[in-house]
């Protein structure tokens, strides 16, 4: 009995990975089918910030329509606002709200006694819900470019960095998304936090207006924080506006951020476990 | 004198419970493995004390004052690999906590708690794979899926393979209707059916220990025959099972040692029986009699002690008395010898007087009282 319990304490790690991953697959595989179950809400909220989008598309086009400012032309921050778009629409629909509910009602107790890890079963939920968001994100962001006489196309010298980057918007968006909703635990309330948090990125990440045009201690502190990683940094390089060092410079602070969120996110998380607390049985 | 005998209706032997209580603590202390073990288990929970309005709620963001919660107040609990374990107690006596921290979910203020030589909390995920947790209130399914699905996605998560899966499939068909389930989304389903459906939710991994958190709530009669009998073959297989509750037939039908808590305290620990025997030790002998009596006053005088009592119709007697001081044999050969009796039965003690004597706070005057608000700044 007891070599037995101890052998189940530790299966082979291959089997373990492969039965992780699995269950991993299939738990994105959930998220993006729990998604489809609220589509038609999901796609009201797509509509919202795609008139938010255009009208802020309309004013920058009036705007430099007197010439180009600070680097950018129309046909430029055509392109940089529809990448901020597509980067904004990740991780923008299902994690941090189901989470807070979860952790609101108690539920979360659930999550806690199944066989896989917190977090990265939120990320690869979170992951299948990203495919059906930027999916759909590109098919709208294709039909405003239509729409507007077209788009350039990436640029050449910069593309390859910007595919890392724009691999990057998911887990850095993922982290700041997750922990948003664990502050739940402290807050009990998500309302807020949600509010803050979506203010918060907006700003930082560039995704309205582009970081140059703001004041200077804005820029020095998105420089070092996580957040124009988000949507400046692969709108930009995609735009042509970042090259050479200062690209390759972006591109490593969004990876270094990813895996620094990753694991502050753990952090939270075990102090949020020492401070749970399940209302109502 | 009576002339015949009559055949007893009787629902258990006196000298039968001796037995029981013998065989049953023979098992826990028989050296069998120790699957649930905690020393010393406490939680403590802060919550703000908050002044009435909104005065109160500004105030508290300046000036912060907590009080402590004691929810489980260094509980010590050993269970056995196949027992049967109830864990009872009035609401906010500390079940379902100790329940979350056996199963891993709270983290322990203080104390040590191994289940099958884990630490819960610690190895939350390897935990999960060897128990099965039912909470009566919440539900293990994605709400908005088809509960075949979620079963599917649980079956990812635990590895299980397609064949194994299958069989169980068919199982939980047999005994919990399943089948008709399967296509149902989880959040059209009627309570009855969500439990059903969570049971098999629970269990398809056949976990070594099953957590059941008033896994009866809420349903009718006939969902809970079914749940019961389906805990009940559970145990039979040797799943050594933990069930809290409020509905003591569930209690009398699955389990044969209770563990008694209240306020955070555990009150008893030991064989149901046993536990009858020390706290319900009234019992009551009602007769019916071949000629209606006029009075009862001699079969009175010849049991001491004893509670005796004549329905207006003369027919009907009822003979209350402490089983510790008195036996079956003395009341019935009393009666006898003042009355013919046609018919006979003993009332025997039900655990729900047991229970409810502690949730009268009766039993707790024996072990001293708990204190259970510190102020705490």
């Amino acid at each position: 009995m007891k070599v037995a319990a101890a052998l189940e304490a530790r299966p082979l790690p291959a089997d373990t990975r492969m039965r992780h991953l699995r269950a991993y697959r299939s738990m994105a595989r959930t998220g993006l089918k729990s998604l489809l179950a609220y589509q038609t809400s999901f796609l009201f909220g797509m509509l919202a910030s795609t008139f938010g989008a255009l009208s802020m598309l309309y004013l920058w086009r009036s705007v430099l329509s007197a010439g180009p400012r600070h680097g950018f032309d129309w046909p430029q921050m055509k392109a940089y606002l529809l990448v901020a778009f597509v980067a904004g629409s990740l991780v923008s629909s299902y994690t941090d709200y189901r989470m807070a509910n979860r952790i609101k009602q108690g539920d979360v107790a659930i999550d806690l006694v199944r066989p896989v890890d917190y977090q990265w079963s939120r990320f690869a939920e979170s992951l299948g819900v990203a495919a059906y968001e930027a999916g759909t994100a590109v098919v709208v962001a294709l039909g405003a470019a239509a729409l507007l006489g077209g788009v350039p196309l990436p640029d050449p010298d910069t593309f390859g960095l910007f595919v890392v980057s724009a691999l990057l918007v998911f887990p850095l968006r993922f982290g700041i998304v997750y922990m948003s909703g664990l502050l739940v635990f402290w807050t009990q309330n998500y309302v807020g936090l949600q509010a803050a948090r979506i203010a918060l990125i907006t700003l930082f990440s560039g995704a309205l207006v582009p970081l140059v045009f703001l004041p200077e201690w804005i820029q020095v502190a998105s420089a070092y924080l996580p957040f124009a990683g988000m949507a400046s940094t692969p709108a930009l390089l995609y735009s042509g506006s970042l090259g050479g060092g200062a690209a390759a410079t972006a591109v490593l602070v969004q990876a270094v951020w990813s895996a620094g969120l990753w694991l502050l996110a753990r952090g939270m998380w075990s102090a949020a476990c020492r401070k749970l607390t399940i209302h109502g049985g | 004198m009576p002339t015949h005998r009559p055949e007893p209706r009787r629902r258990s032997d006196v000298d039968f419970s001796a037995s029981v209580v013998g065989l049953a603590s023979a098992k826990v202390h028989d050296g069998s493995v120790t699957l649930i073990q905690a020393i010393g288990l406490r939680k403590v929970f802060r919550k703000p004390d908050k002044a009435p309005g909104i005065r109160g709620s500004l105030r508290h963001l300046v000036q912060r004052r907590y009080s402590e919660h004691v929810a489980v107040d260094s509980i010590d609990l050993s269970i056995a690999e196949g027992e049967a374990v109830a864990y009872v107690g009035p609401n906010g006596a500390g079940k379902s906590t100790t329940v979350k921290m056996l199963s891993g979910i709270l983290v322990p203020t203080a104390g040590q708690v191994h289940v099958d030589g884990l630490v819960p909390h610690r190895a939350r995920v390897e935990n999960a794979r060897r128990v099965g947790v039912v909470f009566g209130q919440r539900t293990q399914l994605w709400w908005d899926l088809p509960v075949r699905e979620s079963l599917e996605l649980l079956r990812d998560m635990h590895g299980i393979d397609r064949s194994r899966y299958q069989e169980r499939l068919e199982r939980f068909d047999s005994v919990l209707g399943l089948g008709d389930l399967l296509p149902v989304t989880a959040r059209k389903l009627s309570l009855g059916q969500r439990m059903r459906a969570d049971l098999a939710a629970a269990l398809l991994h056949e976990p070594r220990v099953v957590y059941l958190d008033e896994p009866t709530i809420g349903l009718d009669i006939s969902v809970k025959d079914r749940v019961r009998s389906f805990v009940r073959q559970l145990v039979s297989e040797g799943t050594t099972v933990m069930l809290t509750t409020h509905d003591l037939s569930d209690i009398e039908e699955i389990c044969q040692r209770i563990i008694i808590i209240d306020e955070g305290r555990l009150v008893y620990d030991g064989n149901l029986q046993a536990v009858k025997d020390t706290h319900v030790r009234e019992r009551t002998m009602s007769f019916e009699l071949e000629d209606s009596l006029l009075g009862a006053d001699q079969i009175a005088a010849r049991l001491p002690g004893a509670r005796v009592h004549l329905e207006s119709n003369g027919r009907e007697l009822a003979v209350t008395f402490d089983r510790m001081t008195l036996g079956a044999r003395q009341v019935l050969s009393a009666v006898l010898a003042e009355v013919e009796i046609v018919d006979m039965h003993i009332d025997e003690p039900a655990i729900e007087s047991v229970v409810r004597k502690v949730y009268a706070g009766q039993l707790q005057a024996e072990h001293g009282g708990a204190t259970n608000s510190e102020p705490m700044r």
